[in-house]
């Protein structure tokens, strides 16, 4: 017997609904594989997977909350980008605006500094719980690598991200970091000029920082998860017991 | 319905379609391949819903989470930058503290850059040594492997504190011996600085291969998961020790004994 249309129905079958969605609701297994087939953000994924793969035992979401803590980051990222003002001269003066009359602004603050430090434990812990299911072994060699450059370009957006607030916590910070990198043999005082392009940490330290935080490490970054998930899916999805 | 093309007149087994066609015409017969093109295996799950709703759930509630803390706790914001003014202590984000510590203890380059660098290159070839399906998608690959972990951790954090609070007492000179290469003996400061930590780090390592082999004759891989416990372990205690301990001077101080900006 045919139930009556109801309003959602009738909605979904219209003509512009069906030009955006062009499958029907994902009730049937039909429509489970294509909406997944069909959608360009969801097609990261294969159409079906092993049962243990959607266990969170196994994984803990470690890899799935370190790209969300990404994505967060990004669009905090954004909207602080609206309101900072790379330069030293006034750097710290636009963060207290941002705190004190941006709508809203303390609380992108905090969001971008917890979800940053969240991410490199995050990251952290994905990379011990790939190493204790023994999930880099072949053929998962490249990817495991491909991760490592991950946890490299993590830390890097962490920490140029920390002298951008231009208080004394981050001046510091960064001096002390970009020391140890100056340390280096042979090339410590050549790396450490081209990072702080001075001697010192100042406006041309912040407007390099500036830039690699907000544009060149993000899209490393990106780039390298690019591969990382297609990695994942053309070793065989997700590891699991043989 | 195990054996049609053996009762096929005719058709002796050699010559029979191969196993896959074989199945995939009897499921044209049953009807099964055109109405259903996902079909399932035992073990399988549909992405949509499975995993879809695994990852919704997860990030929500990560999210949520996020929002609470960011409600209740505020990102820190100190003085305008000073040139001027150096702090004390003067310290690196957290999860580089423990190389602030190791710098403590003798050469900043080899403890800035070298002993990182080595780090990660040996974490990017374990996947090359380690071949070996074994224990895959298996936390900790076996009961043995699991114990291995937690005598690696054990071991690494009590040595790891004893080093140093040790060196700390010496007076930051290698246990003395560094103290006493230099200054009785006139030794260069790679000898004292460089050669001599890495020595005893590279000596440590080996107590602990040593002990690992002995105690559980362990197979590649579980050596391994005692080498990467220890670098975790050794992440781990340094960075505590770099953020919570390390006061004026980076002397050694509990940690409510840190300046205040720092607790
Ligand atoms: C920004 C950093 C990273 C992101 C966003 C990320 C994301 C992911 C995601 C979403 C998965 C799917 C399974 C899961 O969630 O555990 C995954 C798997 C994997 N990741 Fe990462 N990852 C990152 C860093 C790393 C690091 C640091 C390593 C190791 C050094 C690594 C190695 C791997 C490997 C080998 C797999 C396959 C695991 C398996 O088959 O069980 N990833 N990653």
């Amino acid at each position: 017997m045919a139930r009556e249309q109801t309003l959602a129905d009738k909605i979904s079958s219209s003509s512009v609904w069906r030009s955006v969605v062009r499958h029907g609701y994902p009730d049937t297994q039909r429509n489970q594989a294509l909406i997944i087939a069909s959608n360009v953000f969801l097609h990261i994924h294969p159409v079906k997977i092993k049962r243990y793969a959607t266990k969170v035992t196994y994984t803990f979401c470690l890899g799935g909350l370190s790209f969300f803590m990404f994505l967060v980051l990004t669009g905090t990222g954004v909207l602080l980008m609206f309101y900072y003002i790379p330069a030293a001269d006034q750097a710290y003066q636009s963060m207290k605006d941002i705190e004190s009359s941006v709508t809203f602004g303390q609380m992108m603050r905090n969001m971008h500094r917890w979800s940053a430090q969240g991410m490199v434990i995050a990251v952290f812990l994905h990379m011990c719980r790939v190493f204790y299911t023994g999930s880099y072994k072949p053929p998962r060699e490249f990817n495991w690598v491909v991760g490592i450059l991950l946890l490299v370009v993590t830390f890097l957006l962490s920490f140029t991200g920390y002298l951008l607030p231009w208080d004394q916590l981050a001046l510091w910070a960064i001096t002390v970091g970009t020391e140890i990198g100056g340390a280096a043999p042979f090339v410590g005082e050549q790396v450490n000029l081209v990072l702080r392009g001075d001697f010192e940490i100042g406006q041309s330290a912040l407007i390099r920082f500036y830039t690699l935080h907000v544009l060149f490490l993000p899209l490393v970054a990106a780039f390298l998860m690019a591969v990382h998930f297609w990695r994942i899916r053309k070793d065989g999805g997700i590891s699991g017991p043989l | 319905m195990a054996d049609i093309t053996q009762q096929m007149p005719g058709r002796s087994p050699a010559t029979a379609i191969d196993e896959a066609k074989r199945q995939k015409l009897l499921e044209l017969v049953r009807g099964r391949a055109l109405a259903r093109p996902t079909d399932l295996a035992e073990d399988e799950v549909m992405v949509w819903p499975s995993l879809v709703v695994v990852e919704a759930v997860c990030a929500t509630v990560f999210l949520l989470l996020l929002i609470a803390v960011s409600v209740l706790f505020s990102a820190p914001l100190t003085a305008q930058a000073n040139p001027n003014q150096t702090p004390n202590p003067s310290k690196a984000p957290w999860y580089f503290l423990n190389l602030q510590e190791l710098l403590l203890h003798m050469n900043a380059g080899v403890a800035g850059v070298i002993i990182p660098t080595l780090a990660l290159g040996a974490l990017a070839a374990i996947p090359y040594f380690d071949r070996s399906p074994l224990g895959v998608g298996i936390l900790g690959t076996s009961a043995k492997g699991r114990k291995i972990a937690g005598f690696s951790a054990i071991f690494t954090t009590v040595v790891l504190i004893g080093m140093i609070v040790l060196d700390e007492a010496s007076g930051r000179t290698q246990f003395g011996i560094g103290g006493f290469l230099r200054t009785q003996l006139g030794a260069p400061e790679f000898v004292w600085n460089q050669i001599l930590p890495v020595g005893i780090i590279m000596a440590t390592i080996a107590v602990l291969v040593v002990l690992v082999q002995v105690i559980f004759k362990p197979t590649r891989r579980e050596m391994i998961i005692a080498l990467f416990t220890a670098f975790v372990v050794t992440y781990i205690v340094l960075t505590i020790s770099g953020t919570s301990f390390r006061g004026e001077g980076q002397d050694l101080v509990f940690p409510w004994q840190l300046p205040l900006e720092h607790h």
